[in-house]
């Protein structure tokens, strides 16, 4: 046990022993607390509605907030303050107060959870049961962790509200007034409007700006039987019929199926309007975040860690590949079929609203996959249960990279983008992930350790 | 003691007396007429609404007097249960015939149904619709025949009517004029409303969903509709018909109302046989879900109109929890891509035009807004001699409720709707019920109705459908039936009984078509025309009795009856009492000439095809301004083109120039002798990037040479950007300087050269609309001062913040010699500014807030001083406006995040509610998402609750009191407002020009409108012909003229001289310049 966590629980006794009447239980907070309030979180963002980049955004600042709470009781991890643009330190614990750390950074995680949804309500409730609790073990190192909970929440919240998100929201709709034959156009059923076609303006957390890592252009647009780019549409059309006909029970429809990840799928029939609604890539992401935290064991410090930086990789992910989305503005595949080649042929998955290169899903998995392997090794297979909530198998991997790999190639199976997109989506992703992953300083110099 | 004791009764009678006339229409229940219909509907695991989409449409209704008692009787069709016959045996009793009759049906889903002579044996027969094929239903489409003796045989086979298809209704009516009655079969499609798909799918013929005309040889029909011209039925889901010579020559015409996307089908009957489908040519836009339909004069000019159904919800707690209207990029793709017309969600209004062009005006009529509405019954229920309407509605869940499409759909039918394409009973039920009342309209003058519900009939809580009217009494007046879901059937008596007077016909016609279907009839009393047809087909999923009825409020002796029959055969009734049932067969009847359509004659206005060589075509760029302001209730990009007209090359000819939109140049046109020939000048071509919105021709450095003011806007370039700048265009003799003029970067609107301070050199008005991006901010206008070719600002002159300016004029309208500078526009009164010797002096403020945009000085009272006609918005749209509730509009930045936001309201009730929902408003006010976490509990709360006090004092509130077009009337120096009639309200009024143009040696005026940048949730403002005001009282809709201005937006009007012929020029906002030659008498 490190000295300074000694040295808390001693003095949280001595404080409790002097000043407690009535029989107190020291807090403790067990990695599951983490997972259950990340869970929380995806669940009312499956209800909310929020669209892939928002929701990686949404994952991330509760995350950091932790984090940093947590590394500063951590001898193995630091802050990364200064890897975040425009981060300042967060406020110290104050001296003398029973503050748990890990408590501290629950309840700040669940601070900005709630800020960042929208059904407050619905983290109100479940909060309000976790605060009644840890109220009855100890009220005062469930206050004064409270009370420092919050105040890192504030911080990291002013820091958020400088994102750029807030202006993002009133400016101008993605247009689609334009003769252009290449540039994208909402997609059936819904015809929704190009989502967050300013997200490339939102702050990055650890890359330099959005276009950091701007991929090759996508093959020129021409509806040219020679052309690239009309063998890569033609691809789509010819791959989705032969794994159509082989059926629903093909192994391609079911890697498409498995990481389709569209939040918000809209059914029509009739005068009846529904939606089936399903976690975000980021989400997904997030969820094998869990499955490889809780097969490592992983103490509450590394869980969040691991968490940390993989959100921080989805979310720069999608900066990065929202810049590029709306700077190539590129249609997608099911128009341009059923324009040329056939009006009645639909995807497999229902195509998301917003330009199609590069694939989110690609960039953001290769980014994700990057930053898990950095933590829990290449080569860690896992068993992957996050879409059973949502109707469908598990499906193993033998690495987070092998993952990335499928999430990539699904979106071709699922006929909403084309091969380019994909595979230099995904090295788009890998290519950042390693970036973040150097510069996302986490753990102390090793040196320093040993000095220590 | 006595005397008390009556007194008493007296009372007590005239209690009495008071009750019944209170409700116009008495429920008769069940037990008391022996009518105990319901159609039950059983929901199961295996058939829902999810598993067919028009579960809930209910079944059928007809009236017909099927024993020639003259007592009409009632037939319903059941979805799943049995068909019911009631006898009508007097004194409004009747008796369940339906076993004995063997009419009860063996289908598995009934829809709609219709009473006629198929046989022409003199006795009704019934046909029976049903949909067959899908859900497992069979069973097949059946005719009964009438066997005389109150028993049908089912012959429908024999006849060739025996569909097995998607069938909800069907119409008999004789579309080739030889006799016999044809049939016209309405079904629906199953195509998927996933995605739209080119309208050519409309091309593809298919049995199970296609419509079809069916043609009458010798009792046997003929699947005629590929060679008639009708479509094939791919994406027509079908719910509505309505048969009605809408063109008046002589051939009967279809309006078929079709769901969804499709749009609705107007076909034109050519009199050979076959029909043109022409509904973009002459409706500017359609109901998008589109239903029922009903067809009547309601304007009493002898031609007929139309109503047809949609769902637009009324009230503000079910409206903002439904799903709306398209956004305006999805409209967009519908129509460039995919070659859809307009089409809005609410009832549509149809005015029928002597041009054959429909005025749309349910909006500005009152009949926009009755929730999930099927039937329409046009009737003159209260028999005024005004056409009354009624409206069945109510759905039994409302699918489109947006927390279920949302929220609550997810967890409930996800998985069953992926798995088994089953739902159970615990997802419906977390759908709201949509049981809303029916609608009883009081038709008025003016085209306007009043709603009538809960003073007519009482507010029910039950689902009706079809619907149909009969004298089932026999009282003289139209009582009325429907078909409800899960209810009995409801029988609305009608109370009217001889307080007004009517005539009731009916028609005794030649065999086959026995009841004369297709007979026209003019009724003429007291100077009103009134005009019916008998097709007894109509409403939704029914029929009508067939016969003829007219109200005449006290009227004892009607003047006279023209007849006309299908034939094309007349005959006339003169001095024919009230308050009667005649029956009318063909006695003396002369041939009746319909008149000639093609050509009008002595028009004022003949179109010059060549448009004299001046071939000036706007093109409006792509801009949109809801993609950068989301919230802006209407466009300010689209105000272009600029027009000026002037003898820039000083031959004594007036030459016009035209301002260019963004990045296509401007364009001057100069006169020759015989027409106009297009100069390029280098200068102003190159001066592409503006956008010329406003522009004016004067000598402005007084060298003897015409020069050009341009005032430049767009609304597109914003900020500082240059080309937002004005310029002025010096003429050095052979081309044109550009000179710098103090700086605006306003979108202009308005140019006004005039020499204001007598000083004999040419000053100029600059009005300004908007600023980019800041709609609802004050623009400032300028007065620019001439100091020898040299502008300055006038500071003298109060312009900072003017208002949304769009026109102004200088005029002397206090008559002391001194010209005087007045201005209109948006969210402002006009302002009249007094010229003095010491500058302007804004006169006492009119509080007269509207949305103006054009303004003329004419004496429109003839009185001799000068009026000033006044463009407003109209009322047809969803503004409301008036001095005690005024439409507002709050202009801030309401969330502090640097950019700001409008948001409109309109009072309903008492209270504010925003135009737009809560999907909008949080778009751009995200902490909305967090305030109100469903759409239920958004919908119903007025501004107050949305925004606090702290956020709704960040901003400016405008507001505007009056949107109806008109004029100021001088009253010797003081003004008064006087709007127009409604037929000059049912768009904005854009553009006006005086001009004697009968040469009659008096001034007329020329007004032209309609405007299109609004939001799919406003409509489209397209109906408006135009209109010749010779006086107060003297108005003469453009399509009388010769004017074909409906369906495009005009933005300049001038008369011009040629070779010793005055022209009209007409400039339209992104649509081709029309000249017309103004014809001498």
């Amino acid at each position: 046990m490190k000295l300074t966590s000694r040295f808390l629980v001693l003095f949280t006794a001595t404080a409790c022993f002097i000043s407690c009447s009535k029989q107190t239980t020291p807090i403790v907070i067990h990695p599951d607390d983490f997972h259950r309030s990340v869970d929380r979180v995806t669940e009312i963002m499956i209800h909310d509605i929020f669209s892939p980049p928002v929701a990686s955004r949404i994952y991330a600042y509760p995350n950091i907030a932790a984090y940093e709470i947590l590394a500063q009781n951590s001898v193995e991890y630091q802050s990364i303050s200064n890897s975040l643009t425009g981060l300042s330190p967060i406020p110290r614990i104050p001296e003398n107060e029973p503050v748990n750390y890990e408590l501290a950074a629950l309840i700040a995680h669940m601070d900005l959870s709630k800020q960042l949804i929208f059904s407050e309500d619905r983290i109100e409730a479940y909060r309000d049961s976790l605060y009644t609790i840890w109220k009855k073990q100890n009220q005062k190192e469930f206050d004064a962790s409270k009370t420092y909970g919050l105040s890192v929440a504030q911080h990291i919240s002013s820091w958020m509200n400088k994102d750029n998100y807030k202006q993002t929201r009133t400016m101008p709709k993605f247009s689609i007034d334009s003769d252009d034959p290449s540039r994208w156009q909402p997609t059936p059923p819904a015809y929704m409007s190009g989502i967050e076609p300013h997200w490339s303006k939102i702050r990055p957390f650890v890359i330099d700006s959005s276009n950091q890592f701007k991929p090759t252009p996508p093959p020129e647009f021409s509806m040219e039987p020679e052309s690239e780019f009309y063998k890569e549409l033609k691809e789509v059309y010819d791959i989705s019929n032969e794994i159509t006909a082989k059926g629903d029970d093909s192994e391609e429809v079911a890697i498409a199926k498995f990481w389709d990840c569209n939040p918000y799928v809209s059914v029509t029939r009739g005068h009846l309007m529904f939606a089936t609604k399903k976690i975000t890539p980021g989400a997904h992401w997030i969820g094998i975040t869990k499955i490889a935290a809780q097969k490592t064991n992983a103490n509450v410090m590394e869980t969040v860690h691991a968490y940390t930086k993989t959100s921080i990789a989805i979310a720069d992910a999608f900066i990065s590949c929202w810049d590029e989305k709306y700077r190539s503005n590129l249609i997608r595949p099911e128009t341009l079929i059923n324009q040329h080649i056939d009006d009645s042929w639909q995807p497999v998955l229902q195509t998301p609203p917003f330009p199609e290169y590069t694939s989110g899903h690609s960039v953001v998995s290769g980014a994700a996959a990057t930053a898990l392997t950095s933590i829990f090794g290449d080569n860690f297979a896992f068993d992957d249960d996050t879409e059973v909530p949502y109707g469908l198998p598990v499906r193993s991997f033998e690495s987070f990279n092998k993952a990335a790999d499928e999430a990539a190639i699904s979106r071709m199976y699922g006929g909403i983008h084309y091969r380019a997109a994909v595979e230099v989506g995904v090295k788009q992703g890998r290519d950042l992930g390693a970036f973040v992953v150097a510069n996302l300083k986490t753990k102390a110099n090793k040196d320093l350790v040993k000095n220590d | 003691m006595t005397k008390t004791i009556v007194g008493l009764l007296l009372m007590l009678a005239l209690g009495l007396v008071g009750c019944t006339d209170s409700m116009l229409f008495e429920a008769k229940d069940a037990k008391s007429t022996g009518i105990d219909f319901t159609n039950t509907l059983r929901e199961t695991e295996e058939l829902n609404i999810l598993d067919y989409l028009y579960f809930y449409n209910g079944g059928g209704v007809a009236i017909g007097d099927i024993n020639n008692d003259s007592l009409p009787d009632i037939f319903f069709t059941g979805n799943q249960v049995k068909n019911k016959l009631y006898l009508n045996k007097g004194n409004l009793t009747f008796q369940d015939i339906s076993e004995m009759a063997g009419v009860e049906g063996k289908s598995s889903w009934n829809t709609g149904t219709v009473m006629a002579d198929v046989n022409g044996d003199g006795f009704l027969d019934i046909y029976v619709c049903a949909v067959v094929g899908i859900n497992g239903f069979n069973g097949f489409n059946e005719l009964y025949i009438n066997n005389g003796d109150n028993t049908f045989t089912e012959r429908a086979a024999e006849y060739g009517v025996d569909f097995d298809s998607y069938s909800s209704n069907a119409t008999f009516f004789d579309y080739d004029l030889d006799g016999d009655l044809d049939m016209y079969l309405l079904n629906h499609a199953v195509h998927t409303q996933n995605s739209y798909g080119d309208v050519s799918l409309r091309n593809k013929r298919t049995y199970e969903t296609g419509d079809k005309l069916l043609r009458n040889d010798n009792g046997k029909f003929i699947d005629v509709s590929e060679q008639a011209g009708i479509y094939g039925g791919l994406n027509a889901y079908g719910l509505g018909v309505a048969v009605s010579d809408f063109n008046l020559d002589g051939y009967p015409d279809l309006y078929v109302g079709n769901d969804f996307h499709e749009d609705d089908y107007y076909y034109l009957n050519n009199g050979d046989g076959t029909f043109t489908e022409s509904l973009k040519h002459f409706f500017g836009h359609s109901s998008r879900f589109s239903m029922g339909s009903d067809v009547a004069d309601i304007n009493n000019d002898g031609r007929p109109d139309l109503i047809s159904l949609d769902m637009l919800p009324e009230k503000e707690t079910v409206l903002k929890a439904s799903e709306g209207d398209d956004n305006v990029q999805i409209q967009k793709i519908r129509i460039k891509e995919f070659g859809y017309h307009y089409q809005f969600t609410r009832n549509m209004l149809y005015i029928n035009q002597p041009d054959g062009h429909f005025m749309e005006t349910a909006l500005l009529s009152g009949v926009a807004a009755t929730d999930w509405s099927w039937s329409a019954l046009f009737g003159d229920y209260d028999q005024d001699g005004h056409q009354d309407l009624f409206v069945a509605n109510g759905i039994k869940k409302r699918p489109n409720d947006l927390d279920f499409v949302k929220f609550v759909s997810n967890d409930q039918i996800q998985k069953k709707i992926d798995n088994t394409k089953l739902v159970d009973n615990k997802a419906l039920d977390l759908m709201p019920n949509g049981a809303e009342h029916n609608y009883i309209f009081k038709g008025g003058t003016d085209i306007t109705f009043k709603d009538k519900s809960g003073e007519w009939m009482s507010k029910d809580t039950i689902i009706s459908g079809a619907s149909a009217y009969g004298d089932l009494d026999g009282d003289g007046d139209l009582d009325l039936v429907t078909n409800n879901l899960n209810k009995k059937a409801s029988i609305l008596i009608n109370t009217t009984d001889r307080k007004t007077n009517y005539l009731k016909l009916k028609f005794k016609h030649k065999a086959p078509n026995t009841f004369g279907i297709g007979t026209k009839v003019y009724s003429y009393h007291q100077g009103v025309v009134q005009f019916k047809e008998l097709f007894p087909s109509k409403g939704f999923q029914a029929s009508s009795e067939p016969i003829i009825h007219f109200g005449y409020g006290d009227t004892n002796v009607v003047d006279s009856l023209k007849i006309i029959w299908p034939n094309k055969t007349a005959q006339t009734l003169t001095k024919i009492k009230t308050n009667q049932t005649l029956l009318v067969q063909p006695e003396h009847t002369s041939p009746y000439a319909y008149p000639k359509k093609s050509k009008m004659h002595n028009l004022l206005f003949t179109k010059v095809e060549d448009n004299l060589g001046m071939d000036f075509m706007h093109v409006e760029d792509n801009y949109t301004d809801f993609i950068r302001e989301k919230l802006m209730p209407y466009k300010a990009s689209d105000r272009g083109p600029a027009m000026a007209i002037g003898d820039l090359n000083n031959d004594g000819k007036d030459d016009i120039f035209f301002g260019g939109s963004k990045r296509i140049p401007s364009k001057i046109y100069v006169q020759q002798d015989s027409s106009f020939v297009s100069v390029v000048l280098p200068t102003i071509a190159n001066d592409s990037i503006k956008e010329a919105v406003a522009a004016g021709i004067a000598d402005f450095n007084a060298d003897g040479l015409k020069d050009l003011f341009v005032a430049s806007g767009g609304a597109d370039y914003f900020g500082k950007a240059a080309p937002l700048l004005d310029d002025l265009y010096l003429q050095n003799g052979t081309t044109f300087d550009q000179m710098p003029v103090p700086p605006s970067f306003e979108n202009g609107s308005v140019v006004r050269p005039f020499d204001y301070d007598s000083d004999g050199d040419m000053d100029v008005f600059v009005g300004n609309h908007t600023v980019t991006g800041q709609f609802g901010q004050a623009s400032n206008s300028y007065l620019l001062q001439n100091h020898q070719g040299s502008f300055s600002i006038d500071d003298t002159f109060k312009g900072n913040e003017l208002g949304m300016v769009t026109d102004a004029i200088w005029d002397d309208f206090d008559k002391d010699g001194l010209i005087d500078l007045i201005v209109v526009g948006e969210w402002m009164s006009p302002k009249l500014f007094k010229n003095t010797p010491s500058g302007f002096q804004e006169r006492q403020p009119l509080n007269l807030n509207g949305l103006w945009q054009t303004l003329l000085p004419f004496d429109v009272d003839q009185d001799g001083d000068t009026d000033y006609i006044l463009g407003n918005w109209g009322t047809n749209s969803k503004f409301t406006a008036s001095v005690d509730q005024p439409l507002k509009m709050l202009y801030g930045d309401f969330d502090s995040n640097g950019q700001t936001e409008t948001i409109t309201l309109i009072e309903k009730n008492g209270a504010y509610y925003p135009l737009e929902g809560l999907d909008e408003l949080s778009s751009q006010l995200v902490f909305l998402r967090k305030k109100f976490k469903s759409y239920q509990s958004f919908a119903g709360q007025s501004i107050d609750n949305i925004l606090d006090e702290a956020r709704l004092n960040k901003g400016k509130t405008l507001s505007v009191t009056e949107l109806r077009s008109g004029f100021l009337r001088n009253n010797g120096g003081s003004f008064t407002f006087v709007p127009f009639n409604n037929n000059l309200q049912v768009a904005p009024i854009m553009a006006a020009v005086c001009y004697d143009f009968d040469h009659d040696g008096t001034e007329e005026v020329l007004i032209g409108g309609n405007y299109f940048g609004v939001k799919p949730y406003q409509g489209r403002f397209d109906s408006f012909p135009g209109a010749l005001l010779k006086s107060e009282k003297n108005v003469i809709l453009g399509n009388m003229l010769g004017l074909d201005f409906t369906q495009k937006s005009i933005r300049h009007l001038a008369t011009i001289t040629l070779n010793h012929q005055p022209y009209l020029i007409a400039v339209f906002n992104n649509d081709k310049t029309q000249v017309y030659k103004i014809n001498t008498k």
